[in-house]
């Protein structure tokens, strides 16, 4: 049993960097835009089969089909930004409308992919090669640390964007009070339509990452994006520190459950924790900055 | 004669069925320094908000520095608002529209968003230390920790950073202690205008008395006082508001 | 009601003769007739005070006779749709429709029960489907495995709903909005994954089929899906009426009153909305629960796509077309939605892409659905009205046409405009010398000029009329606007004390006629 404990970090650290990638996706787009994208799954899928597709005719190579996710990723975003948010954002009850626009997205988008692609799912090419890294007894799979590697260079970049750039500083002004940032000279939608390209390129990588273990087929956005969504719910919506440790807190009952209990529970446990956590800090971990929203 | 800073002709402006202005005309030049008064519900805010682009909507012409940015905008509230802004329009609106979470250094170098402001912001944010002494300990704290005359002046000061040429200030006194109330005012009067102008929504006319360069009042979405000039003068010479 | 003309009197050879009427004279008198109450009285239901039609009795204004008139027209809608539906099925003998009909009858059910929590608790709760499901596999599971008979898979599938009904409850009180909606999305998830995974529940076969049902199977295939329907559309009745029950009694008017994040003023006025929040939780799993048990019943077993997020968009779909709030949207929505699923059943996967763009186009038009879409053309054409009213020239106080429509009383729009005209002329008579004049003498005698401006001034309303209000006798006076309505004080005008009576009078004066310039 202890002997698994370095397989289980292990996973869980890749685990971690994948749902820390969807979760901070749904989480800022709440947050800056006031809108749940449940069309993050969709953006998952689509850019699977952007990668997959460029894996096909360009070329295999690995940056070649990274870049094809990101970038199909984003375009994707910025499709969702164009049809849920643009039209509906000055309207009355927002909120509840794009939730139930990009629903419709997701339903549409998810069976057009089907009627384009087939229900065969499709496999991508290995990023990062096949040779495994040894480190003493553990030995760590290339694919694994492509993912905590390339995640963690992501989300350090966005995290640096948003903290230091004059967009990162008109992202969080409009986070925190929309009227507000338009009275300082920021453009609402602007910013939404970068807001959405850069969280579409996040689910685009986190696409082409978990693609690595699983495969790419028309209906694979739905468990990312379920999970995606409750870590960000328990991380509290709007939190970036919170979706980090909440997906860390996720990664790591599902590597746990996996390896000692059995692939069936993993959701259940999973459930467990989020509910015990919900119970306990209503808005979840971080969830200090979802009553400034409002 | 030079252009006007902002002059509004003819605006109209409400919220869905409600029309809130009627028929309003105002010419604000460089260096003059408003005030206006009215009950609540008059529309004063309303006013500023319809020059931001704000209402609901609106119809009329409103011209800041010369340039049109009001006409009819039905598509939606606030959709043109950060362009007018950057046109040179610093509204500061009732009730602080600050963003908690940032530090008041950030709200600052927020408010100095404009691409020419951005690069001097540094010694804007200088000048408005020295408008606002108070603020100078508090750089590093986050604004929602503030107490509301502090937020006041964080809102002030964002709104004095951007190069704006017409400052809409409404209601700084609102909430506020007497005192501090007093001392936001004093602040705001202590503004060196050079080429800009301000106007300044107050319900309480003792602070604004003697003060100002012009004294509006406004009843029912209509101004009175000084833009009466329109009519002919002779008959309400007896009458104040 | 009829019309009689005083003076009219019948030549023999000629007909009828008009006669030269005095002046002044009105030339046709309206004779009222009694109507002896029928305008006010209203059928109710028997042995309460409910009534059935919301009507009013009103004059009409165009020749005054009494009319009773409907205000609300839905009840009969509803009359003639639910009898539409009853006889439907006699009017076809195609399986395809018959069968999708009992599948909208009971999604209709399910999206009537589901109302009462998203539309009138405003709660965002998406576990409605894994609490039909899991009364639908509790009542499959027992009628396969003990071979208990249909009619008790109902009070199980209420049971197991009760218990489910519980489980949501708790979490809905301390969790809001979004953080609750996902929750139950994971518990319909949950639900759908250990379904699939375990053994009991027919992993292997993808359901569990072969339980007991309540359609007789002596009859002929028409005859069977005819009979599942009227028992579906009976389940549906049975939804419907829980619905008015919940949704127009004592418990909708709290939910409502309590939506979210305006808890804390229901709670001020005294509104206990946490008991009432379980309370409808309750109600509606226990009702979802009876469906799931008439679903397993009815399709002779349950299978795992109850769970699954694409049924769950499907009934979102529906709810959102039909509109959220509304018993009639449900119902609609579902009509819409299922006939696109069924009855297009040869485009394949279209027909999701085909309700997906529904759904997408209803949410994006649409503030509330179909059935909103009366009110938002309204609120649209007031504000289009407002905006182009502002547009045109000032015209004094004038009805322009788009206003005119809307007044009912004509008498009012060709008064606006004899005022308008009024007052134009007593502009052109206001100069200085009269001003000096009524400093001088503000209670006459006055000029010609000067005694038409004051008798104009006091034929004004009495709201913001202004007037003199006295201090001190002889000493203080101020100058006030009434209210122009009952019980209400007067306001002060200005903050000018006046030492003279006549002092008052002129400010009185100068202030009507600032007025009456500024018009």
């Amino acid at each position: 049993m202890i002997a698994d404990l370095p397989y289980v970090i292990v996973s869980a650290l890749a685990l971690w960097a994948i749902y820390g990638l969807l979760a901070i996706g749904i989480s800022i787009v709440w947050s800056s835009l006031g809108m749940i994208n449940m069309a993050h799954g969709f953006t998952f899928a689509v850019a699977g089969y952007g990668a997959w597709l460029a894996a096909q005719y360009v070329s295999d190579a690995g940056v070649v089909v990274l870049g094809a996710g990101i970038l199909t990723g984003a375009v994707s975003g910025a499709l969702i930004y164009a049809v849920a948010f643009l039209p509906l954002h000055d309207k009355p009850n927002f909120i509840v409308r794009s939730l139930i626009a990009t629903l419709a997205i997701s339903l549409l988008g998810t069976q057009a992919l089907q009627w384009l692609f087939g229900p065969r799912v499709k496999s991508l090419p290995r990023v990062f090669g096949n040779t495994p890294l040894e480190l003493g007894e553990i030995v760590i799979t290339a694919d694994k640390l492509g993912a905590v590697l390339s995640s963690t260079l992501l989300l350090g970049l966005v995290l640096l964007w948003m903290t230091r750039s004059r967009r990162g500083l008109e992202i969080r002004a409009m986070m925190q009070n929309p009227e507000g940032a338009a009275l300082v000279g920021i453009g609402l939608r602007r910013t939404a339509m970068s807001v959405m390209a850069v969280t579409g390129a996040l689910a685009g990588l986190a696409s082409v990452l978990l693609s690595q273990t699983f495969f790419v087929s028309p209906g694979a956005g739905l468990q990312p994006l379920v999970k995606g969504l409750i870590v960000a719910l328990c991380g509290g919506l709007g939190s970036i520190p919170g979706a980090l440790l909440a997906a860390g807190l996720v990664g790591i009952t599902e590597a746990a459950t996996a390896t000692w209990l059995g692939g069936q529970y993993v959701l259940m446990t999973q459930f467990g924790v989020i509910i015990g956590v919900l119970l306990i800090r209503p808005r979840g971990i971080g969830g200090l900055l979802d009553e400034t929203r409002e | 004669m030079t252009t006007p800073v902002l002059d509004i002709r003819g605006l109209s402006a409400g919220y869905g069925p409600l029309r809130v202005l009627h028929d309003l005309d105002l010419t604000v030049h460089a260096g003059e320094r408003i005030g206006l008064v009215g009950l609540n519900g008059h529309g004063k805010s309303t006013l500023f908000r319809a020059v931001a682009g704000l209402t609901d909507w609106q119809s009329g012409s409103v011209l800041l520095n010369g340039v049109e940015v009001g006409g009819t905008r039905s598509q939606g509230p606030g959709r043109h608002t950060h362009e007018i802004v950057r046109r040179g329009l610093a509204l500061m609106p009732q009730g602080d529209a600050i963003f908690p979470g940032l530090t008041v250094r950030q709200h600052l170098d927020a408010g100095a968003y404009t691409r020419r402001a951005w690069r001097e912001r540094d010694r804007r944010c200088r000048d408005i230390l020295d408008i606002f002494p108070p603020l100078e300990k508090l750089l590093d704290v986050a604004v929602g920790k503030l107490s509301g005359g502090e937020r006041r002046m964080v809102s002030l000061g964002r709104g004095l950073m951007a190069d704006a040429t017409v400052l809409l200030v409404d209601e700084p006194s609102l909430g506020l202690a007497p005192k501090i109330g007093k001392t936001v005012m004093d602040a705001l009067m202590r503004i060196d205008l050079e080429s800009g102008a301000m106007i300044i929504a107050e319900q309480n006319l003792s602070l604004l008395e003697g003060r100002v360069t012009r004294l509006l009042g406004m009843h029912a979405g209509r101004l009175k006082g000084g833009g009466m000039t329109a009519l002919p003068g002779r008959h309400v010479t007896g009458v104040e508001l | 009601m009829s019309w009689r003309n005083p003076q009219l009197r019948r030549d023999p050879a000629k007909g009828p003769v008009h006669p030269h009427l005095p002046v002044g004279r009105r030339r046709w008198w309206p004779r009222l007739r009694a109507h002896g109450g029928n305008t006010w009285r209203r059928m109710r239901y028997p042995l309460t005070r409910r009534h059935v039609l919301w009507t009013r009795g009103e004059y009409n204004p165009r020749n005054l006779a009494a009319e009773v008139r409907i205000l609300d027209k839905r009840p009969l809608w509803w009359m003639a749709g639910l009898a539409f539906l009853a006889i439907a099925p006699l009017l076809t003998d195609d399986g395809t429709i018959l069968s999708a009909a009992s599948i909208f009858a009971i999604y209709a059910a399910i999206n009537l029960v589901w109302m009462l929590v998203i539309g009138t608790a405003g709660i965002t709760s998406l576990a409605t489907l894994a609490i039909v499901g899991a009364g639908a596999y509790g009542g499959a599971y027992l009628s396969i495995t003990y071979d208990w008979p249909w009619w008790s898979m109902l009070p199980v599938g209420g049971a197991i709903g009760l218990v489910f009904g519980v489980i949501v409850a708790l979490p809905a009180i301390r969790l809001e909005g979004f953080y609750y909606a996902l929750l139950t999305l994971g518990l319909a998830e949950l639900c759908r994954v250990y379904v699939v995974q375990s053994r009991v529940f027919g992993s292997a076969t993808g359901g569990m089929y072969g339980a007991a049902t309540h359609i007789p199977d002596d009859l002929s295939d028409t005859g069977q899906l005819r009979f599942a329907y009227y028992a579906a559309f009976a389940l549906m009745l049975c939804a419907l009426a829980l619905y008015r029950w919940v949704d127009g009694q004592r418990l909708g008017r709290l939910l409502r009153a309590a939506p979210e994040k305006n808890e804390a003023f229901a709670e001020a006025v005294g509104i206990d909305y946490r008991r009432a929040r379980i309370q409808v939780f309750i109600i509606s799993s226990v009702a979802l629960g009876v469906i799931g048990g008439f679903y397993a019943s009815h399709f002779k077993g349950a299978s795992p796509s109850l769970f699954s997020m694409d049924s769950l968009l499907l009934m979102l779909a529906m709810i959102v077309i039909g509109g959220i709030g509304k018993a009639e949207g449900a119902v609609v929505g579902t009509l819409i939605v299922v006939a696109i699923d069924k009855v297009f059943i040869d485009l394949g996967a279209l027909r999701l892409i085909l309700i997906g763009a529904v759904m997408l186009v209803s949410v994006l038009t649409t503030r509330a659905g179909l059935f909103g879409i009366q009110a938002q053309f309204r609120a649209w054409r007031e504000k289009k009205k407002s905006e182009r009213r502002a547009r045109r020239q000032e015209k004094g106080g004038e009805v322009v046409p788009e206003e005119a429509t809307e007044i009912a009383d004509k008498q009012a729009i060709y008064h606006r405009r004899f005022d308008k005209q009024m007052r134009d002329f007593l502009k052109t008579l206001v100069t200085d010398e009269v001003v000096e004049e009524h400093r001088l003498k503000p209670l006459g005698q006055h000029s010609e000029a000067l005694s038409r401006l004051t008798n104009y001034f006091r034929r004004g309303p009495m709201a913001d009329k202004y007037a003199v209000f006295t201090i001190v006798p002889m000493r203080e006076y101020r100058v006030v606007a009434l209210s122009g309505q009952r019980g209400v004080p007067p306001r002060l005008v200005n903050d000018r004390t006046y030492h003279s009576l006549g002092d008052a009078y002129h400010a009185v004066f100068l202030l009507r006629i600032n007025d009456l310039l500024e018009s």
